[in-house]
């Protein structure tokens, strides 16, 4: 192309420059995927091998083997962070080693000694020593390991009564994180990396949201998921040139599922209300955590409204402040009624909106997705409500043929454009 | 910068071999030095005795009978004593903090029939993998309404109670096991 003067010889430096950073992200990517399983399997095999002769060896013998991995996993660590410590591949093979055989370890010592306690105290311990190490090592993997024993550890704890004390450190412990999150964020929201830790963040800090709202007996469910997803979603969208990335789709997948749910009437039913008065410190703390969530999501909206930088579905980001009129609703005789027509409304507003948006932003799937929202209200109806067979065949088809004519007319515009 | 990583990586090594290893060295001098209690076993689900490679244990004294209740999930000082049988029961629980080769931390659970259930804390008694699965009949037979003939010897030292071994009849687990192989 530089021969036929398409490109200049510049252009064509550029291009190879690009490309040779793009195949060694996806190298490195492999590698690092490659090293974590290998060291995986090397553990599993070591375990296996010695756990075919466990039951001959003496309590001393025991321990040492059970400290003999962590001992290696160390002397690693610091071999990693003195030479190896560019290396992504190093660093996330070796942290997670390292926290695999800390709890093989402890794990181990415990069954030899007939050491008690529950799981939630192991993974919980487990944690402790898991947090410095992916901030040490930068360990992305690790760091999604983490994630994920936190939401272990909240549901662990709250398996058998909801009312346990000591929930609240969950948000300790995902506290913890954030910042390692935050790096990631700042440096781009596209990637692996970015998308893997999402996932994990969000489905952690959701069964915390459900454990910590329970605790709180503040029946005030919907505010707090609405709240929580919304902040997702604005955590996402906000401040971005990028296209749609992990953290907004989740926001906006729970933000639909979340309207969908409260159309129905039974999530709006409260129980016996236990005055706030006396109810305990820790569940003071649990409330409060639960009233964060949405504030921290309206205030985000507004300080994006303030900046001019409205880049949201403004029905997505009002879900709390609906939630919250609903939930005022519910306190009332016919309260659930109520809350329901006026999440009913909602979600067709949602819809309609984000419709509207994905046609503005001339894209099928996000136009669909808006489309899909009324749809599933259609559904949710379908199922829930007293109409007769002809009313609801006559809205199903209704919706079909929205979705088929917003297709067509979708297609019929690109291919004109 | 890498120095500063060097030393960190250093304290939290320390730590993950300070943890376990303070475990071992505090179960040692409890099974060294802890006065010997035995606690009858009591009757447990047989779906529940055996999850893996543990049984799971129920004991007798774990059920209080006292007229005052104490707040369920909380924790309480168990003060024990020796039955004429010779097997320990409760004396008295304590909400405050008691310290002596008497004493074990337990959680508090329900409480019904004119007693406070407390949990005790060593609910698992670990198996090899050959023992596990003859262990869990013995267990379960020796463990029922009618006959119970299952108990464990505890150390108890400074508040610290240790699982010791867990005997059916007279003789330890492993030992009854082997005197009366599973057919």
């Amino acid at each position: 192309m530089v021969a036929a003067g398409v490109i200049t010889p510049d252009v064509a430096a550029a291009i190879e420059r690009h490309y040779a950073a793009v195949d060694s992200s996806r190298k490195g990517f492999g590698f690092v995927i490659l090293a974590a399983i290998g060291s995986a399997l090397i553990g599993a095999g070591i375990i296996l091998l010695v756990a075919h002769n466990w039951d001959d060896l003496s309590r001393p013998l025991r321990c040492a083997i059970a400290f003999l991995p962590l001992v290696v996993s160390i002397c690693l660590g610091l071999f990693v962070l003195r030479r190896r410590v560019e290396s992504a591949a190093w660093r996330e093979g070796v942290s997670l080693f390292n926290i695999a055989a800390f709890a093989a370890a402890l794990s181990l010592v415990s069954q030899t000694y007939q050491i008690q306690g529950s799981f939630a105290d192991f993974i919980g311990v487990c944690l402790l020593v898991a947090l410095p190490v992916v901030y040490l090592f930068g360990a992305n993997l690790a760091a999604v390991v983490y994630i994920i024993g936190c939401g272990l550890w909240i549901l662990t704890m709250s398996s058998w009564s909801f009312d346990h004390p000591g929930q609240t450190f969950f948000w300790l412990f995902f506290a913890a994180i954030i910042p390692f999150y935050f790096g990631v964020y700042r440096k781009g929201r596209r990637g692996w990396t970015f998308g893997a830790l999402s996932v994990a963040l969000v489905a952690s800090g959701m069964a915390g949201v459900a454990v910590t709202e329970s605790f709180s007996h503040l029946q005030i469910g919907p505010v707090v998921f609405g709240g929580s997803f919304a902040l997702v979603y604005l955590c996402g969208i906000c401040r971005t040139n990028e296209s749609i990335n992990t953290l907004t789709v989740l926001g906006a997948l729970g933000i639909v599922a979340t309207a969908l749910i409260l159309t129905f009437k039974d999530p709006w039913r409260l129980r016996d209300i236990t005055p706030w008065v006396s109810l305990g410190t820790e569940q003071h703390i649990a409330g409060a955590v639960c009233i964060l969530f949405p504030v921290a999501a309206i205030g985000l909206a507004v300080w994006a409204i303030w900046s001019g930088q409205i880049e949201y579905s403004i029905a997505a980001a009002c879900l709390p402040a609906v939630a919250f009129v609903g939930r005022a609703f519910a306190g009332s005789s016919q309260g659930a009624l109520m809350a329901s027509v006026l999440f009913n409304t909602y979600a067709l507003v949602l819809g309609v909106e984000l419709l509207i948006r994905g046609i503005r932003a001339d894209s099928v799937t996000r136009a669909n997705f808006g489309l899909l929202v009324v749809a599933l209200l259609a559904c949710c109806r379908f199922f829930d409500s007293d109409m007769s067979f002809v009313s609801r065949g006559v809205g199903f088809i209704a919706v079909g043929a929205a979705f088929l004519v917003a297709n067509i007319l979708f297609f019929k515009n690109r291919a004109s454009a | 910068m890498s120095a500063l990583r060097l030393a960190f990586f250093s304290l939290v090594a320390l730590a993950e071999i300070a943890l376990p290893a303070h475990s071992i060295f505090m179960r040692t001098q409890t099974l060294a030095k802890g006065r010997v209690w035995k606690l009858k076993a009591a009757p447990i689900d047989p779906v529940d005795a055996l999850r893996g490679r543990y049984v799971t244990l129920a004991f007798a004294a774990e059920t209080v009978p006292q007229s005052e209740t104490l707040p369920r999930q909380s924790e309480a000082y168990a003060i024990l004593k020796e039955a004429p049988d010779g097997f320990a029961v409760v004396d008295r629980l304590s909400p405050t903090p008691v310290s002596g080769d008497n004493v074990i931390k337990v959680t508090v659970n329900g409480y019904w029939t004119g007693a406070q259930r407390v949990d005790f804390p060593f609910s698992r008694f670990w198996l090899d993998e050959k023992t596990a699965p003859a262990a869990e009949g013995v267990y379960a037979t020796n463990s029922r309404r009618e006959k119970q003939n299952a108990y464990a010897t505890i150390r108890v030292r400074d508040g610290d109670a240790a699982l010791e071994q867990l005997y059916i009849g007279d003789l330890p687990l492993a030992e009854y096991l082997r005197q009366n192989p599973a057919p």
